[in-house]
Parts: C-alpha cells; structure tokens; sequence
C-alpha cells in the first residue's frame, strides 16, 4: 500500500498557490474522490492561476468524480486525464473547458524525452 | 453522388446512407450513424409488408438534413406507384425521421411497416483499420424505446430509438401495422439518441435534437448572409463559391471546449474532429470571408497546447496537437489521439495564423490573450523541434506503435523519397517546415514589438530568421536542377525529389529573389504543374504516380498555398493559372474541390480523376476556392486599410467580392480578367 498520493498532490497544489499555466482560468473544480463507503472532497479555487484548496463539499463549476485508486494514478503521471474521462473511468459534470486546462496540472508519464538544447523564447511570468 | 452514398451532418455527427435512406452498414465501410467518433448505428433499413424501397428522388434540403422519396417495388423501369413513402431526416446530436406513407388507391390500405435496427458501436479507427470489439453489446426494450448499448467497463455507449406512432418493439427493430385510407396518410416520427455513460453510472443523452435542428437552420442563414457577397460574370465560380461557404458551414465543429464556437474540422467520414494542421490551414484560408474561426482555432488550440513530455503521444511543451478522438481504442489508449501531438507544421503554423488574423481583424487583444501560447510554440521550435542540433525543425516518432511517421501535411509512408525513389531515415527535415519556421519568427518579431512590447524578443526572432534563410538557401538549394530539395535526411543530404513543397517555401517567403524565378518555372513546367495544377511530386520521380495519395495527385488546398507563394513573389500570371485551372476543376465537382485528384495531364483525360478514397467535403479543399479569390484579387491587409490588386483569368470576366469584413469594417473589391490562361 502506497502513502496517499491524491492527498499529498493536494497538499503540495495549496502550498505552492500559483500556477503559471492556470493564469488565464477563474473557476472552481472539484474532486470527489472515492474510497469504498467513503468520498473525499477537495475543492480546488482558481484566481487567475491563484489557487486555494479547501476541503468539503460545496458547489463548483466542475465536478471530477473516480476511486482513489484512479485519482492515485492520475496524480502520479501513470494515468491521462483525458482517456480516463472518455472512458468513464473519471466522471465530469460542469465546465469541460475547465477540465481540459485542469489536466496541465498533472504530471506526464516517466521517462519521457528530455529537452534537447537550451534556448527560450522568454516567459511572461 | 458518385458512389451513391448520401450524407447529412452536424459537427462531428453524421449520418451516411445509402440512396434509399438504409444504412447495412459491414465492419469496414463508414456507413451509419457516428458521433464522437463512434457509430451508433450501423443498421437501419425500412421494408414496407417485408419489402425494400425504391429511390425516386433525394433531396439535400440543407447539410444537416435530406429527403427521401421511395416507392415499394422490386426496381424494375415501371413502378406501380399505389403508394409514395417519404422519409425526412435531420441530423443533430442523433437524428430524427419523419416518415409519412401516401396512399394513391381509392380503398384503404393494411400495411406492415418495419425499422430493423442494429449497430455494433465500432470506433471510427475499427472501422478503418477492421478491428474487433473488446466490450459487450446487448439490446433491450425500455419505457417504449429500442435501447441498443455497448459496455466495456466504465466505458458505455447507447443508442435509445423511439417513435410517436404507436409500435411494437423488439430488440431488433419497430413495426408498425397501420391501415390508410383512400387517397390518405400516416406518419410517424422516429427519434434516434446517442447516449454515453455519465456521472454516477446514468445514461445520458448527448444533447436534443430537435433544439440544435433548429439552432442549425437559422445559424446558416446568418453565415451565408454574413459571408461576402460574390458577383462575378463566370457561374460556376459563383456556385463553386456558394458551395464552398455552406460546406465550410457543414464542417465547423464545436469541440466540448469551445463554448459554443466552431472551427473547422478536417473532413468527412475520417476526420470530423479537431485536427492542429488543417484547422490552421483552413482558418487561414477563410480569413477574408470568416475571421472568427481563426480566433476560435487559435483559442481552442491553445488550450490543449502540450505542457510536458509525453512519449504516447509525442507531447513536448508548447506543441500543437495534432488529432483529437473521442472513440474508444482512445478512450483505452489503444489510441494516442487524447490528444496527440505528432505534427511538426503545426506549432509554427500556430504563429503564422495568429499573425494574419491580428493583420486582417486588428485584434490585439486576442493576441495579447495567447502571448504565452505563441512564445511557447516559438519556444518548441528551437529547444524541441531542432532533434539534429542543426538549427532545422526535424521529426521523429517517439510513440513507434501507433505514432505518425511522416509529420508533416503528406503523412503517407511514401511520401518522402529521393529522385530515384529511395526512402530516408529518420529524422526528416522537410522543406516547407522550414519555411514555416521562418515565417513563423518574423511574424512572431512583429507581434513582439507591436503588440508585445518586447524588443530584445524581436531584434532575436528577426536575427535567427535571417540566419535560417541564408542556411537554408545553401543546405536545400538543389543546384544542378534549381530547386530546393523535398527535405534533408539524417546524415544531413539532399533528399532530392521535385515536389510541390516548393510551392509553400515561397509562401513562407524563406526563398531568396534570385532563386524564385527558377522555382516558379518548376511549378509551372510540365513535370508539375498538369494543367489542372501543381502536383505533389513530379513527373519522372522514382515514385511519382498520377492516383499516388502525396506522390503525384493534385490537392486544390496545395495548390492554394502556392498561388499565394506565387503571388507573394510577383508572379501574378503565374498565380492566375494555377486558380484558372483549379476552379476550372472545381465545376467538374459540382463546385465541391475533392481533397485529392489524379495527377494526369489535362490534355490526356479532359476531365479531373477524383482520387478514390478522397474525403469530401474536405475542409482545407473547401477553403481553397476562398484563398484562390483573395490571391486572384490580390487582397492584402496594409496598415488600416486592404490593399486591391487583381490579376484575374480573362475567363472569370467581371468580379467582385462585396463586403469583405476586417479592421477595414466592410470593403468591396473588384476586379476584371485579364490573364490569359489557355496557353499551357
């Protein structure tokens, strides 16, 4: 048994309270993560890439509903957003907008390709 | 049309038929009911008292809806019409049939009427590839519908099919026994909903389809009343153009994200979904007749714009997708398509089409909207794209499975090749990425200085554009035949075939003066350019062949990017006969461009040969008689104002292209033939 990956991804989502690739999305997501009997909430904020994470069930744009064992998956790179929502394996009420560019918060898979060379275009922030 | 099948649609739904309104749908051809890249029936067929239908007629009454007019009987010259069926069908989120039964006699009628349903939920990849299905399907009678449904785990798909008429119900289809009266009528109306597996393990229906016929209807109106009026003494280009506005309308598609807003799809049956490649493409096109589906493509592609390294789907940060699906074998990542990233034009497409609509619309406000999108593609150029460290934009599959070889607009395993026909390795450098590239940075320095307000991002993109054209002139530059080589191979050689490419390269503007004159002699000499237009390989290639998918068929989309090119270096004459001669083919079509035709010479066959598995209508062919316009009158945005410049075919006589929308508001241009065309 692994140590609780969906909390820990929350956890470090509130400590860092910016994300740069959110910074056009104001909305609130929610994910209903479900462990047997039990479902946890986490409510996600989103200010123009400010981000504030709560816990308990109030209403929000976007409703992301799946087992644990899934939200683990997602939150460790081992599993797409996406095919999982095509597949019903996550289930999304709401703004599907909003869960498209909720995906960029999510790790890739292991092992991908390394950038080749440096050399940048320059950042907005 | 030509292969007898009829098609009516709505975004990434359709439905396509046989003449009768049947669909009997094998595992492998694209016949029946799709959406979301699924099919959701693939058997429909009426029988009237056990017997099939005659087509007399069939009428396209708008894209999304057709009329069938059917007589029992065994098709034999006389028909015995004692009795006329009509069978009306509206797509739209499923679709909805009204079928009315007249009956000629002067004594009533006892009729059994049948729907045989079926359908076997294929993914659209299954159904071109012939795959089998892993889930389970059954069929069931519920509250008075005929459910069909398809479950693999969480993954469910249905189909609920009722009717107004009273009817009985199996699980294969409804029947109706229905008695008319002398010289009367019966109707009924069937409704066919497409259903997924929602939240909490509910079926939910994918929207009503009796709301988005009538959204539909009049959202047409307001398009074609919106579009530029043309007037023009040559009636085929004015139906060629009617044509082309109200299948661009047929392929919008609003993805989930959209809000509402469309863009272009690629094409049908394959491709009724988000491609990165042919949405830019085709909203680049569309620009002087709907700029808002540039602003709409550019917005939806950001959103999906790749963030990590994802080797599936060869994601890398700042690149484009290039396909999205919503099917199944994606859905179970059988398929990288959620989405997939593997295309190389379209990054610094991205920037080319942000840049021409802020020049034609004046809108800076979407352009500072995407300022991180744009760098972040700029970005994926130099630090993702350059795999050799040579300062080019290479490509190379990392999802070897089921990723795309050839990353570029001809993506056939052919389509690269030497003079003698030999294939390289990989990674590729092909020419027109180049090109794009560099237009892609110069446009790019425009936006950082005007809109961006970043000088030292402008001094640097302009820097490293004039390096890349002076590299490029010499690394490309095929000197004993004068013209630029097809692409580079690993090793750094001339991959040394003649193709059309050449033709994008001076669109790009990456071609130096001294060399253009001798580029447009290619294009318009007899190893391209057929009479028809610009193949895509030449004459006398190892691999060219006239019905080759990319290596020596004619693309109207190709061919309108090369009058473009043509015209961006002087070569008006030269512009006009390429659309002369693919408008000339255009009325051979009935004003629909195929996305492909054969590469034979005009003189040989008189008539253009449709290539045969070529999607129809096709985005980016749809969009070509509207480049052809702007290039033919030769509208260019400058400063405030659209500069007119017209060099027309005598044939086309007299135009003009009234109203046509930009930072203008509304200008009109006109124009009068004088570019005799008839000489090759």
């Amino acid at each position: 048994m692994r140590s609780d990956l969906t909390a820990g991804f929350f956890d470090e989502l509130a400590r860092r309270g910016r994300e740069p690739l959110l910074r056009k999305v104001t909305g609130s997501a929610r994910f209903d993560v479900v462990a047997g009997e039990r479902t946890e909430r986490w409510l996600v904020t989103i200010d123009k890439g400010d981000i504030r994470v709560s816990r308990g069930n109030a209403a929000a744009g976007s409703v992301l509903r799946a087992d644990k064992a899934s939200f683990d998956r997602v939150v460790a790179g081992e599993l797409n957003l996406m095919a999982a929502v095509l597949r019903g394996e996550v289930a999304v009420e709401g703004d599907p907008r909003l869960v498209v560019r909720l995906q960029r918060l999510f790790p890739r898979p292991q092992g991908g390709r390394t950038r080749r060379q440096a050399g940048s275009a320059g950042r907005v922030e | 049309m030509s292969d007898g099948l009829v098609r009516i649609l709505d975004g990434n739904t359709f439905v396509v038929c046989d003449e009768r309104g049947d669909i009997e749908a094998s595992p492998t051809d694209p016949t029946g009911l799709f959406s979301f890249d699924t099919r959701f029936l693939s058997r429909w067929v009426l029988t009237v008292n056990g017997e099939r239908l005659n087509p007399l007629s069939v009428d396209d009454l708008q894209y999304f809806e057709t009329r069938f007019f059917l007589v029992p009987g065994t098709g034999t010259v006389y028909v015995d019409a004692k009795l006329s069926v009509i069978r009306q069908r509206a797509v739209g989120n499923g679709f909805h049939e009204e079928l009315t039964f007249l009956n000629h006699l002067d004594e009533p009628v006892d009729l059994s009427v049948r729907v045989d349903a079926g359908c076997d939920f294929a993914d659209l990849f299954e159904v071109k590839d012939a795959l089998a299905k892993k889930g389970k399907h059954s069929a069931r009678v519920e509250d008075g519908k005929l459910v069909l449904a398809y479950d693999r785990g969480t993954f469910g798909r249905s189909t609920a099919i009722s009717a107004s008429a009273p009817a009985r119900i199996d699980k294969h289809g409804l029947t109706f026994k229905i008695r008319i009266g002398p010289h009367g009528q019966w109707s009924t109306r069937l409704s066919v909903v497409t259903e997924r597996l929602g939240v909490g393990l509910a079926r939910e229906a994918m929207g009503d389809p009796k709301r988005a016929q009538l959204r539909m209807r009049r959202d047409l109106e307001r398009w074609i009343d919106e579009a530029p009026g043309l007037e023009c003494d040559w009636d085929p280009l004015k139906a060629t153009y009617r044509r082309s506005l109200v299948d661009l309308a047929a392929l919008r598609f609003s993805p989930p994200i959209a809000g509402g807003h469309s863009l272009p799809a690629a094409g049908l049956p394959w491709f009724m979904t988000m491609f990165g490649r042919d949405s830019i493409l085709t909203s680049l096109q569309a620009l002087p007749v709907t700029p808002e589906l540039a602003a709409t493509t550019l917005r939806a592609l950001g959103d999906w714009q790749g963030v990590g390294l994802d080797d599936f789907r060869d994601e890398d940060p700042g690149r484009i997708l290039h396909e999205m699906r919503y099917g199944e074998l994606t859905a179970f990542e059988e398929r990288p398509h959620s989405p997939y990233y593997g295309s190389a034009d379209a990054t610094p497409l991205y920037v080319v089409l942000l840049d021409e609509y802020e020049r034609w619309t004046g809108d800076r406000a979407l352009v500072r909207e995407l300022e991180v999108e744009a760098r972040a593609a700029l970005n994926w150029i130099d630090e993702y794209a350059d795999l050799q460290g040579t300062g080019y934009i290479w490509y190379k599959r990392r999802n070897e499975q089921t990723g795309l070889e050839n990353q570029c607009w001809k993506d056939s395993w052919d389509s690269i090749s030497f003079r003698d026909g030999q294939l390289p390795g990989f990674p590729r450098a092909t020419c027109e990425l180049q090109g794009y590239a560099y237009d892609a940075k110069l446009r790019g320095a425009r936006l950082a200085r005007l809109v961006w307000k970043d000088t030292a991002l402008a001094d640097r993109l302009e820097k490293e554009a004039a390096d890349l054209k002076r590299r490029f002139n010499r690394d490309f530059w095929v000197e004993d035949e004068q013209y630029f080589a097809l692409a580079l191979d690993p090793d750094g050689n001339q991959v040394d075939a003649l193709a059309s490419n050449n033709g994008h390269l001076l669109w790009s503007g990456i071609v130096e003066k001294s060399k253009a004159k001798a580029v447009a002699r290619h294009l318009l000499g007899p190893r391209l350019f057929s009479g028809w237009g610009v193949r895509t390989l030449a004459e006398g290639q190892g691999r060219y062949n006239p019905i080759g998918y990319h290596v020596g068929t004619v693309w109207p989309f190709d061919n309108s990017f090369i009058a473009w090119g043509l015209r961006r270096y002087g070569f008006k004459e030269d512009a006009a006969v390429i659309a002369a001669g693919i408008l000339d083919a255009a009325e051979f079509f009935d004003g629909r461009l195929p996305e492909a035709f054969g590469g034979y010479q005009r003189a040989l066959t008189m008539y253009p040969v449709q290539y045969p598995t070529a999607c129809s209508p096709q985005a980016w062919s749809t969009g070509a008689p509207l480049l052809l316009l702007r290039t033919m009158l030769g509208l260019e945005p400058h400063g405030e104002h659209l500069v007119v410049d017209p060099a027309l075919p005598i044939a086309i006589g007299h135009l003009e292209l009234l109203d046509i929308p930009g930072r203008w508001g509304r200008i009109d241009a006109f124009g009068r033939g004088r570019v005799e065309t008839k000489r090759r």
